[in-house]
């Protein structure tokens, strides 16, 4: 029977033939990328005038995890920011102030993902837990956040990431069981799941146009994917790096993104180009990229790395233009305040700081 | 034979991701990057990570002494 449907569905095609033609199309698509690669990017950037971000510094410390702090996101009022941990809290700080406003205990330890939706009026988080809870807020004062929880995701392995695609109604997550997945949150009903990762999905991110309907996620297979939300279908492999990306961020001019790996490196790929048109790494960088962000313009890359410190890369020049240390432990998460004011890092030492 | 048919299929959704890839329209890197320099060049002044504040003031990070140094 299922030989039958194999056969009606396209007579021509077999296992020999299908091989044959996916090495042809991969000699292809490598030919095309490097005919169009006339120019490299810092040879265009050589002519621009460098730039110095000097007054970067820590302006607060946020204690009060009892142990590694694994994401962090800014609120859209620009003040607030939810923390996740291994202690399987979920802290709310006044970012202004350094005070926690609020604390949620989750049903498991290593809560590896926090989001804040559009509205600033709910947060969603999970982890080992292997399901997204997302926690109204607000509203009416008797009952606690944590009494109006709801489930809305649940995968078959751990939850790595999560974020609200513009809207406080649905979900993206991506987990460890290799899938990404988009929820509907009010009826916890999955609406597309996305395969295509030969690993566990580390990082996703959506792109910046108002249309919101692609995004894209990052691996252990060390491959980038670029999906279209409405067909589930991955739209663009990026395969450059040499171990596992950690974390995927778009550009804000929206063709490009950026990858932090554990091969220590950085990269830059244009959608449009098809290719990777930038590097960012030197060889005293040997520890793993965790986290990647980008300025409001786009010109800096931040990154936070497994030697304790962050850095601040020139996107176009490709130099370092600061490093960040001050942190004791792994930076796990590198968050930009949602105006461009400040930046959060998220570390394994059991602190976030505020840089500005 | 369950598990052949799952080789194709399998080997099927690999050519078929290739066949897509193959198909989307490529630019120049050279275009591309200059649309990303032009972007960064519109935008670098309301990047106050990169330019700084008008005013310490207006940062809202800014430290909160009385002091200054003299």
């Amino acid at each position: 029977m299922a030989a039958d449907t194999a056969v009606t569905s396209s007579p021509e095609e077999t296992l020999a033939s299908l091989v044959r033609e996916a090495e042809a199309l991969k000699q292809k698509l490598e030919e095309e990328r490097q005919k169009l690669n006339d120019v490299t990017l810092s040879c265009v950037a050589e002519r621009l005038e460098p730039i110095t971000i000097s007054n970067l510094k820590v302006r607060r410390i946020l204690k009060g995890h009892q142990a590694k702090v694994l994401c962090c996101d800014w609120s859209p009022d620009k003040r607030h920011i939810v923390s996740s941990s291994q202690d399987g809290k979920l802290i709310v700080w006044d970012a202004f102030t350094s005070s926690k406003e609020l604390t949620i205990s989750m049903p498991s330890t290593w809560v590896m993902a926090c989001a804040y939706a559009p509205s600033g009026n709910m947060l969603a988080a999970g982890g080992l837990d292997n399901k997204v809870t997302v926690f109204p807020l607000g509203g009416s004062g008797e009952e606690e956040p944590a009494a109006r929880k709801r489930t809305v995701a649940t995968h078959t392995s751990y939850m790595s990431c999560c974020l609200f695609p513009n809207t406080d109604r649905q979900m993206l997550t991506g987990s460890g069981d290799g899938t990404c997945a988009l929820w509907d949150i009010e009826s916890g009903q999955l609406l597309q799941s996305f395969q295509g990762h030969g690993a566990d999905v580390t990082s996703i991110d959506l792109a910046p146009s108002e249309m919101g309907d692609t995004f894209v996620s990052g691996g252990c297979d060390r491959a980038v994917l670029v999906w279209d939300m409405r067909s589930g279908h991955a739209v663009q492999a990026f395969d450059a790096h040499q171990s596992d990306v950690n974390s995927v961020r778009f550009h804000p001019a929206g063709d490009a993104l950026a990858s932090g790996s554990d091969d220590a490196s950085c990269r830059l790929f244009d959608l449009r180009a098809d290719r990777e048109v930038a590097r960012y790494g030197r060889e005293s960088v040997i520890f793993g990229a965790n986290s990647v962000e980008w300025s409001v313009s786009g010109r800096v890359l931040f990154a936070g790395y497994g030697d304790y410190t962050a850095c601040a890369w020139d996107a176009l020049r490709g130099s370092r233009l600061a490093l960040l240390p001050g942190h004791e432990h792994r930076v796990a998460a590198v968050r930009l305040a949602p105006d461009g004011t400040a930046l959060a890092t998220a570390s394994w030492d059991a602190t976030l700081r505020i840089w500005a | 034979m369950d598990m052949m048919v799952s080789t194709l299929q399998q080997q099927r959704a690999v050519t078929e991701q290739l066949r897509r890839e193959a198909a989307i329209k490529r630019i120049p890197v050279s275009v591309a990057v200059t649309d990303i320099v032009r972007f960064i060049s519109d935008h670098e002044q309301e990047d106050c990570l990169l330019v700084g504040f008008t005013s310490q003031k207006v940062n809202p990070f800014r430290e909160k002494s009385s002091c200054t140094v003299l």
